[in-house]
């Protein structure tokens, strides 16, 4: 059962974004391993630890906006709107 | 000043003003306040160590303090966050440190003038928690926004991410408590009470004592401005394919007259190079994409939304593409906390190593941005061709002028440092390389800092060159208000002052 577990939780195979930045997930990036062979290490984390930490910079980005003001407004949207003024 | 170690009987007399709990020797409480974030020689921390820390709780204790030291000829640094980017805080001379954290209270909050008092401990994230309850905000908004604290802004001059809109630390603390080198308890301002904006009684003093480093005295108690929190907030963030159709957007942006514009900010093509590789709001981003300009605006709503429609026009009739709301709406919340980011630096081979950030910063004129930067990227490459731990991240520029934000520009050139590497000889071309920084910025008719300070090892050798004859002043001040060299000895080379007595 924890083996099963475990191999749910092992990230999907990678693949290259730019020469030196790969992907696993969607819209998460990531140094490619082969930089992280000398002075630092990459640490092997499971899949709920990983998204646990990009769930927790957008509510930590979500929070910010929040503690500054009432509401954001949307630049796509007044895009559209200045676009449609001509 | 010779005396550097606390006599016998010192640290009893410490206990006495301040209590048995608030005194430190030990090695954690003295060792882990001898550095700031701004680069250290960590192969020399000894020469930094104080002797003593205490950590007071009132104007009363400090000014007792001061008193002792005096008494002693022991010097004495402030520390407030520690999260100075200048050397302000890190002790040249030993002594004893006044960590000012615990007194971090709200003193009172006055609603007809719209002002709070507060202790100089506080942060700013913290107090606009409080002050939400009450529909206002203090919009003194650093880089390290939520680790900062109001005594070391003061002591900083500190610069805003909102200054545009909003003012800087100088326009938004009206008036504040000091306790002087000698240990007198006064209160600085404008003049008249502490809740007046603007007087024309006799000097401004409040502003002798903006960003003195710690060499004039210690803010105990601070009076702030208040205004009236944002309804709304908008950021855009454009790209274009040239640094110089950048500069020239920046420009017009900044010139716009929108009221509620709270700033522009210039990246430049290696700050985008060095995104690239870790910061997944840039990863993504075409090859042709070679500066970014960001711009931010709060305030009512509907003042706002009218003002954002014109920062979207400006952009998009200057050449710029709209990079979407994610972008821009994250990467813009993420400038409230960028002492938060991982420092993922790389040696020129391109492997990753864990580098301190730092940036080197200057006010420069809007005309000069071009110029200064290929200067300054080339002492860069000139550093890390000599010594594999230095990493250019690369050039942002920000309107500096607070309410009138077209004029000079807050210019840091951010690099890595793989602090572990230092030596005497790597810290020796790395002072030379930031004194080369600071000349090209007065050559150029800009400051050496418009932000962090300007007494950081190096820089500080070109202080007297820019302020002329002003730093004369500065020194016969610093020997009328402190004759036995206590506050922050050797800091901003205010030795001088004594060795010409």
């Amino acid at each position: 059962m924890l083996g099963f577990r475990l191999s749910a939780e092992k990230p999907p195979q990678a693949h290259r974004v730019t020469d030196v930045v790969i992907n696993r997930f969607e819209h998460v990036y990531e140094v490619d391993p082969a930089l992280m062979t000398e002075h630092v290490h990459q640490q092997a984390i499971p899949n709920w630890e990983f998204n646990r930490i990009v769930e927790n910079r957008w509510e930590h980005l979500a929070w910010m906006h929040d503690h500054f003001a009432e509401s954001v407004l949307s630049g796509e949207g007044l895009l559209a709107e200045v676009e449609a003024e001509g | 000043m010779a005396t550097v170690a606390l006599l016998d009987g010192v640290v009893d007399e410490l206990t006495a003003i301040c209590g048995p709990d608030h005194v430190f020797t030990g090695r954690s409480a003295v060792f882990n306040r001898a550095r700031v974030p701004a680069p250290f020689p960590v192969h020399r921390w000894e020469e930094h160590i104080p002797s003593a820390v205490v950590l007071p709780t009132s104007a009363e204790q400090v000014s007792e303090v001061v008193k002792l030291a005096n008494r002693h000829g022991i010097p004495v640094v402030p520390r407030a966050g520690a999260t100075g980017l200048t050397d302000g805080a890190v002790p040249l001379r030993h002594g004893i440190v006044v960590d000012i954290k615990l007194m971090n209270q709200i003193l009172e909050l006055d609603h007809e003038n719209r002002t709070v008092t507060v202790g100089p401990g506080i942060n700013m994230l913290k107090l606009n928690e409080e002050l939400r309850k009450h529909g206002y905000i203090y919009p003194d908004d650093p880089a390290s926004y939520p680790c900062s604290l109001v005594g070391g802004r003061i002591g900083t001059s500190g610069w805003s991410l909102i200054g545009a809109r909003y003012g800087h630390t100088r326009d938004l603390v009206i008036s504040f408590e000091m306790v002087l080198p000698t240990g007198e308890i006064i209160r600085v301002g404008d003049g008249g009470g502490p809740t007046v904006r603007k007087s024309s009684s006799g000097y401004q003093l409040k502003h002798l004592f903006m960003g003195h480093q710690g060499t004039l005295g210690i803010v105990t108690e601070a009076t702030l401005e208040l205004v009236k929190r944002p309804e709304a907030e908008f950021s855009m963030f454009f790209s274009y394919g040239s640094y110089m159709d950048a500069w020239r957007a920046t420009g017009e942006l900044a010139r716009s007259g929108v009221a509620t514009l709270a700033g522009v900010v210039l990246f430049d093509e290696e700050k985008i190079r060095y995104l690239r590789r870790d910061d997944e709001a840039y990863i993504p981003q075409p090859e042709s994409v070679k500066a970014v300009i960001a711009c931010a605006a709060y305030g009512n709503a509907d003042e706002v939304r009218v003002g954002a429609k014109r920062l979207l026009r400006i952009g998009k009739a200057s050449g710029g593409a709209y990079l979407g709301d994610e972008i821009s709406q994250g990467d813009w919340a993420s400038r409230h906390d960028r002492y938060a980011t991982p420092q993922h630096g790389r040696t020129r081979d391109g492997q990753v190593a864990l580098m301190s950030w730092h940036c080197e910063d200057a006010a420069i004129p809007y005309p000069q941005l071009p110029a200064v930067r290929e200067k300054w990227h080339a002492i860069a490459d000139s550093l890390r061709e000599r010594f594999d731990m230095f990493d250019d991240w690369g050039i942002f520029a920000y309107t500096n002028g607070a309410f009138k934000p077209w004029g000079d520009y807050l210019t840091e050139i951010d690099i890595g440092i793989w602090e572990m590497k230092w030596d005497d000889e790597s810290w020796a071309a790395w002072v030379d390389a930031k004194r080369e920084l600071a000349r090209v910025s007065i050559e150029h008719g800009g400051s050496i800092s418009a932000c962090h300070g300007a007494c950081r090892a190096g820089e500080v050798d070109l202080v007297p060159t820019e302020l002329g004859g002003g730093f004369e002043v500065m020194k016969t001040i610093k020997r009328a208000l402190d004759p036995n060299n206590i506050m922050n000895p050797s800091k901003y080379l205010l030795g001088q002052a004594y060795e010409e007595e």
